[in-house]
């Protein structure tokens, strides 16, 4: 029997002694349907989820919501759209009792004497010239003169095929102000045209993310294998699509076999009694799903699967440091 | 007591091999003091699915609570056979 120690030396074992009882369990919550940006591209819009459920304006309600997740066992509440700075009393009744990542696209500066050391996750489609064609305003500008140097704050770089060959260009934008980057695909649910991933570019982001990873391992939060997982959409042999993906909504989770999956996970919407399907767009095609943390939580849901080889092992670990570090489980 | 212990070790051992498809063991090779998480990988639902196993087997219902103390097959053994012996 194949046991950790018996693949991995005591550095890399006294690493994953750091991360293996962590036992993350995390939801994700739609805090309202409205957003002051109307970005092409983005699945909570594209697929109209912002119609799915009227949001509950009553905060008491999502206090009491709050305290049901915590009796269900969450541990990390990871907030989203439509734009959650929009409504920083429901933002807060999460943060005052648990972990909370909250995602922005950076315009609100979230008052840090009200949500000291909230991690902000702050959207970035790209360069100045994407911004504008999908997002209608630069928001680079904005969001970086609101959180430069803020320790509790990174960005989400949405890379998009149109920013190949200029992904350092963001990456040193990003590191002058004094802010760490992780990089994703867009998944392109609008179809906008020159948009969508072809395989030849498939093959040239994952060497530019290896190389800005590379060029700037204290800025850039990732690791080799999510982005061979993310551009390849394989893992082991496996292909990434409906029958593997570990963020389904648990209580909507019919599937057979049952695939390893995050435990009680369930995405809510604003209402606080719908549930989405999943963590991204329900109209999202899910063999070409490029969705970041849904892949990053399939290698992490399948540790056993990583326990073959020394390697496999070594790229798991290195995928959950990549995990917990962007939502403080571990500092950067 | 501890002719009940070891067949409870044992059984445990079997169940998890079974479960995670544990290769190159048997249930009477398996370390009971092997740290579970930190050495076999497993993970929370590693060990929610061996809770329901365990649940079947002995009638007995495992909080989800007490997962993260239940670290080797001896301690699991030790657990279920206290609340045997209480009728929890």
């Amino acid at each position: 029997m194949k046991t950790v120690s018996s693949l991995l030396d005591d550095h890399w074992h006294e690493r994953y002694k750091k991360i293996s009882k962590l036992n993350i369990r995390s939801s994700i919550y739609d805090v309202t349907d409205r957003c002051n940006l109307r970005c092409k591209g983005c699945f909570f819009f594209s697929s109209n989820e912002h119609k799915a459920a009227s949001e509950e304006k009553d905060v008491s309600k999502w206090y009491d919501f709050v305290d049901k997740e915590m009796e269900r066992g969450v541990n990390l509440a990871i907030l989203i759209g439509g734009e959650p700075t929009l409504c920083l009393d429901r933002i807060e009744a999460f943060y005052k009792r648990l972990p909370t990542f909250c995602a922005t696209n950076g315009l609100i500066k979230v008052p840090r004497d009200r949500f000291p050391d909230m991690m902000v996750g702050l959207s970035l489609w790209g360069d100045v010239e994407d911004e504008i064609t999908l997002r209608g305003q630069d928001t680079f500008k904005i969001s970086s003169a609101n959180y430069e140097g803020d320790p509790h704050a990174y960005y989400l770089y949405t890379i998009t095929p149109k920013q190949l060959g200029k992904t350092e260009n963001i990456i040193k934008k990003i590191e002058g102000v004094g802010l760490k980057v992780h990089m994703q695909l867009l998944s392109n649910d609008e179809a906008v045209d020159g948009f969508s991933w072809q395989p030849d570019e498939l093959v040239a982001v994952r060497a530019e993310m290896d190389a800005m990873l590379d060029a700037y391992p204290r800025t850039v939060i990732s690791s080799k294998y999510y982005h061979e997982v993310i551009t390849t959409g394989k893992m082991l042999g496996r292909r990434f699509g409906w029958m593997e993906c570990p963020s389904v909504t648990d209580a909507i989770d019919k599937r057979e076999p049952r695939p390893k999956r995050l435990t009680n996970f369930i995405r809510w919407a604003s209402d606080l009694k719908t549930m989405h399907r999943c963590c991204t767009s329900e109209t999202r095609d899910c063999s070409t799903c490029k969705d970041g943390a849904a892949h990053m939580s399939w290698v992490m849901v399948n540790k056993r699967a990583h326990m073959e080889s020394t390697r496999d092992l070594q790229n798991w670990i290195e995928v959950y440091e990549m995990f917990a570090k962007l939502y403080q489980f571990i500092p950067w | 007591m501890n002719n009940d212990i070891t067949q409870t070790i044992t059984r445990i051992a079997e169940i998890i091999i079974n479960e995670l498809k544990l290769e190159d063991v048997t249930p009477q090779t398996f370390d009971a003091d092997l740290d579970l998480v930190d050495e076999v990988g497993i993970d929370s639902m590693d060990l929610a699915t061996i809770a329901l196993v365990l649940r079947d087997e002995y009638g007995i219902r495992i909080d989800e609570d007490d997962y993260p103390k239940l670290t080797t097959v001896r301690i699991i053994a030790e657990y279920i056979n206290a609340k045997l012996t209480s009728g929890e």
